[in-house]
C-alpha cells in the first residue's frame, strides 16, 4: 500500500475531508495534488501547459475512488509498456449496475486501465502489470484465473467497430458457440435475436442476417459489436471510446442502449467526449498522465470539480 | 504579346511565382521523360516475352500433328508367321515389319538396291508395326486379307510432309534424301498421305523415335512429385508459420530460426538435390528416380517460400480481429483458426501456389536424385521411376534428332500451360476468399 489510499475506515468520504487532508497532511506534496485557486491560472487558458504541471511523484486520488458495493476493485495498479509507465498507482472501485466514465486527455492511460480489467493487455508484447484487481473478490491476475473465462465474464467493445468478416448471425453466434452456451440451433437463434434486440439492431438487420457484418454502416457495426459482446452474457462490459468513429445519431442510439444495459450489466466507458460522460455515466474518473486524479459522482465532477487539472480539463482549457 | 506582358506583370507581384514558373517546365519535362522510360521498359519486356513465346509456339505447334501414309497391306499369315488359330499374344508378336516392308516394295517395285530399300523402309515409323499388331490383335479376322492401312510416318518423312524440309538444300545436308522426296511426292499425289492430330504426344512415354515420343510419363511424374511436395510442404509450412508468428517467444533462438529460414530460400536448389541424394537415397534407402524423393526434395525447397509468405499474410491480419475474438473469450488457437487464418488464407494460398509453380519448373535438384532417367512407361505411383516435365524438356533438347526439336517446344508449351493454370487458380482462390 502506498499513499493511494488515505482513508481506510470510511469508503465514502465527504468532499471537505479530502480537501483538508490534501492540504494539511500533504503540504509537502507537489503541485499536482494542491487545489490551486482559479486565479492562479494564466490569463489565457491556452497558455496553461498541461505537461509542465505533470509530476511523477506520489499523489493521491481526490474524491471517492472506493464504494461499498464494489464489483471490481483495483488496488495500486501499475502498468508498464517496456520502460514506459502507462499507469501509476491507480486504485479504484467499480460498482454494479452503473456506468462509470473514464475521461482524460489522450495518452493518460484510461484505455490501458480498462484493458487491464479483462487482461487484453496480455497480448501486447512488453506490457507488464503490477498491483491487484479483483472481480467479485477473485483476483483476476491470479495464476489460477482462467483468462478465457475472465474474458467471457468481462466483455469489451473497442474504439473502432471490428466485426468479424463473417455474416451478422455468425458475428453474434460465435461467442455463445465457442463457450457452448446454446444446446441447439434454436437456442442459438434465440440468443442471437435477443442480443441483437438488446443492441437495438435486430429490426434493421433481421432480413439480412446472412450478409457480412462488415457491410453495415459504422453505427450498425458498433451495435453489432455490442450485441456480440452481450451475447455471451458478461457481467461487466468495457467500452473503449465506442462512439469515437460514429456520427451523432449513431452515438445517441448507443448511449440509449447503454442506459438500458446498465440495468443488467456493469459498464465502464472510456470517452473523449465530456458531454457523453455527463450524459451516460453515474460516476466519472479523471485520468491524467497515468494517474487517477479525481473520482466522483458525475454530477459533482462536472459541477464542482475539486482538482485544478480536472477543472481545467472539463472546462476545455486543454485536452 | 500584350497579354503576355500583362500576365508577366501580374506574376511579378509575387517574387516566388516567377521562380516557380521558371522551374515548372523542367519539372514537367522530367516527369514526361520518366514516363517514357517506364513505357520503354515495359515495351522491351513485352517484346522479349513475345519473341520467346512466338519462337516456342511456332516451333512447338507442328508437334501436335503427325503425318500418316496409307498403304495397301497383304496380311499373309505365312509372312506374319502365325497360323489361323493364334492367340492374341502371338498375333501381337507377329512380324508386321515384314508385311509393311513387302507392301512398300510392292508399291514402289522400281526400288531394288539395298541402300535404296533401306531408305524406302525409313518412310514408315518403327512403331507402325506395333500399331498394326494392336489392330490385328483386335481384328484377327483380317488375317489373310489385303487391306488399306494408315501407317505412322517416320519423323523425317513427317517433317517433309509438314513442309519443314527445303528441297533446294544440297542432298548431303538433308536427312530426307532425293529418292525419299520423290516417293513421298508420289504418295501425296495419290492422296495416300494425311496429317492428323498427334494423340500419341499425350498418351505415350518417352521414346528414341521422335514420332513415338510422348509427354504422358513426364506429366504423371510431375503430378506425383508435386502431390508429394504439396502434401508435405503446405501443412508443414503453414503450421510452422502459425507457430513462429503466433506462439513462439521472441528471443535469440527464434530470431536465428527466422534468419535461417530466409537464408534457406536463397540456397541454390541443386544443393537440395545433393542433400536428397545423400540423405534420402543413400542413408534412408528410398528408391532412386522416384517422385517420392523428388517430392520431398522439392518440399524442402518450397518450405521457406511458404513459411515466409504465410507469416507475412498472418502478420497482415488486422489486430482488431484478434482483439475482437480474444475479447469475447476465444482461446488463442480458436482465434487463429476461426478468424486469423481465414482472413490470411488468400495470402497463404498465393504463397503455396507460387511455391508449387516454382517446384513444377525445378529441374536441377531432380537431376541429382536420378529423375533424369529415360522413362517409357507411365509411372503408376510415387515409388516408380519417373521423370518430370522440365527434365523431359531437357532430355529432348539434348537429342540430336530433328523431330525432337518440335517436341521440346511442345513440352515447354505444356509446361507453360500448367504454370498459367496454377497462377489462374491462385488468382481465383484469392478472389474467392477475399469476397467473404
Amino acid at each position: 500500500m502506498q499513499t493511494g489510499i488515505m482513508i481506510k475506515d470510511d469508503s465514502v468520504v465527504t468532499d471537505t475531508s479530502v480537501t483538508e487532508k490534501g492540504v494539511t497532511d500533504e503540504s509537502t506534496a507537489t503541485d499536482i495534488n494542491v487545489n490551486k485557486p482559479a486565479d492562479e491560472m494564466p490569463p489565457d487558458p491556452r497558455e496553461f501547459d498541461i505537461r509542465a504541471s505533470s509530476n511523477t511523484g506520489q499523489h493521491e486520488t481526490i474524491g471517492q475512488p472506493f464504494i461499498d458495493n464494489a464489483r471490481i476493485s483495483a488496488r495500486n495498479v501499475n502498468v508498464y509498456y517496456g520502460d514506459k509507465q502507462a499507469i501509476i498507482d491507480v486504485s479504484l472501485d467499480i460498482g454494479g449496475n452503473q456506468i462509470i466514465a473514464m475521461i482524460g486527455p489522450s495518452g493518460c492511460g484510461k484505455s490501458t486501465f480498462i484493458r487491464t480489467i479483462n487482461r487484453m493487455n496480455d497480448i501486447i508484447p512488453g506490457c507488464r502489470f503490477e498491483g491487484n484487481i479483483t472481480l467479485d473478490g477473485e483476483d483476476i491476475y491470479d495464476t489460477e484465473m482462467d483468462i478465457v473465462l475472465l474474458r467471457a465474464r468481462v466483455g469489451i467493445v473497442f474504439q473502432k467497430p471490428n466485426p468479424f468478416p463473417k455474416s451478422i448471425y455468425e458475428n453474434v453466434a460465435y461467442g455463445p458457440r465457442i463457450h457452448g452456451l446454446a444446446q441447439n440451433k434454436a437456442e442459438l437463434d434465440d440468443i442471437v435475436e435477443k442480443s441483437l434486440r438488446r443492441a437495438s439492431l435486430f429490426d434493421e438487420v433481421k432480413d439480412q442476417l446472412d450478409k457480412p457484418g462488415t457491410g453495415l454502416s459504422g453505427g450498425q457495426q458498433q451495435r453489432l459489436c455490442i450485441a456480440r459482446a452481450i451475447a455471451v452474457s458478461p457481467e461487466v462490459i468495457l467500452m473503449d471510446e465506442p462512439c469515437s468513429a460514429l456520427d451523432p445519431i449513431a452515438t445517441a442510439s448507443i448511449e440509449e442502449l447503454m442506459d438500458e444495459l446498465k440495468e443488467k450489466y456493469t459498464i465502464v466507458i472510456v470517452t473523449h467526449s465530456m458531454q457523453q460522460a455527463a450524459r451516460v455515466s453515474q460516476r466519472t474518473a479523471y485520468f491524467h498522465l497515468g494517474k487517477l486524479i479525481e473520482v466522483g459522482n458525475t454530477r459533482e465532477i462536472f459541477t464542482t470539480p475539486k482538482h485544478q487539472l480536472t477543472e481545467s480539463y472539463i472546462t476545455g482549457r486543454f485536452g | 504579346m500584350n497579354k503576355q506582358t500583362d500576365s508577366n506583370t501580374d506574376r511579378s507581384t509575387n517574387p516566388n511565382t516567377a521562380v516557380i514558373v521558371a522551374s515548372l517546365k523542367k519539372r514537367y519535362a522530367r516527369e514526361k521523360r520518366f514516363q517514357w522510360y517506364g513505357r520503354l521498359a515495359v515495351l522491351t519486356g513485352f517484346i522479349f516475352l513475345f519473341l520467346l513465346l512466338a519462337d516456342i509456339v511456332s516451333k512447338g505447334t507442328p508437334a501436335f500433328t503427325q503425318s500418316f501414309i496409307k498403304l495397301s497391306i497383304n496380311l499373309d499369315p505365312e509372312k506374319l508367321g502365325v497360323d489361323a488359330n493364334a492367340t492374341t499374344d502371338e498375333l501381337r508378336q507377329a512380324d508386321y515389319d515384314a508385311v509393311i516392308k513387302s507392301s512398300l516394295r510392292k508399291k514402289f517395285p522400281e526400288v531394288t538396291g539395298r541402300k535404296e530399300k533401306r531408305q524406302l523402309y525409313r518412310l514408315i515409323s518403327a512403331g507402325a508395326g506395333y500399331e498394326l499388331g494392336d489392330y490385328i490383335a483386335a481384328h484377327p479376322e483380317d488375317i489373310g486379307r489385303t487391306r488399306e492401312f494408315w501407317l505412322r510416318a517416320h519423323s523425317e518423312a513427317d517433317s517433309y510432309l509438314k513442309g519443314q524440309v527445303n528441297k533446294n538444300t544440297p542432298e548431303a545436308d538433308r536427312r530426307v534424301k532425293n529418292d525419299q522426296l520423290k516417293w513421298l511426292d508420289q504418295l501425296r499425289k495419290e492422296g495416300r498421305t494425311d496429317t492428323r492430330f498427334n494423340t500419341t504426344f499425350f498418351t505415350a512415354g518417352d521414346s528414341r523415335e521422335p514420332e513415338l515420343a510422348g509427354i504422358k510419363a513426364a506429366l504423371f511424374g510431375s503430378f506425383f512429385t508435386l502431390s508429394v511436395t504439396f502434401l508435405l510442404s503446405f501443412p508443414i509450412g503453414v503450421f510452422a508459420a502459425i507457430y513462429l508468428q503466433e506462439f513462439a517467444p521472441r528471443n535469440r533462438l527464434t530470431d536465428l530460426i527466422e534468419i535461417n529460414i530466409n537464408n534457406l530460400a536463397a540456397v541454390p536448389s541443386i544443393v537440395y538435390g545433393l542433400l536428397g541424394l545423400a540423405v534420402f537415397i543413400n542413408f534412408f534407402g528410398l528408391p532412386r528416380s522416384a517422385p517420392l524423393v523428388g517430392g520431398i526434395v522439392l518440399a524442402l525447397i518450397t518450405l521457406p517460400t511458404i513459411i515466409i509468405t504465410s507469416r507475412t499474410a498472418i502478420q497482415a491480419v488486422s489486430p482488431s480481429i484478434r482483439e475482437a475474438a480474444l475479447g469475447i473469450g476465444a482461446s488463442k488457437l480458436q482465434t487463429i483458426f476461426h478468424h486469423v487464418l481465414p482472413v490470411a488464407m488468400p495470402g497463404v494460398l498465393t504463397g503455396a501456389i507460387i511455391g508449387m509453380a516454382q517446384a513444377l519448373g525445378e529441374s536441377a535438384p531432380l537431376l541429382m536424385i536420378g529423375m533424369i532417367a529415360f522413362i517409357v512407361d507411365v509411372p503408376g505411383g510415387v515409388t516408380d521411376p519417373s521423370t518430370v516435365l522440365p527434365i523431359q524438356v531437357y532430355l529432348w533438347a539434348d537429342s540430336p534428332e530433328h523431330g525432337f526439336m518440335e517436341k521440346t517446344s511442345a513440352a515447354i508449351m505444356v509446361l507453360l500451360g500448367f504454370l498459367i493454370m496454377m497462377n489462374a487458380l491462385a488468382i481465383y482462390l484469392r478472389k474467392r476468399f477475399e469476397l467473404k
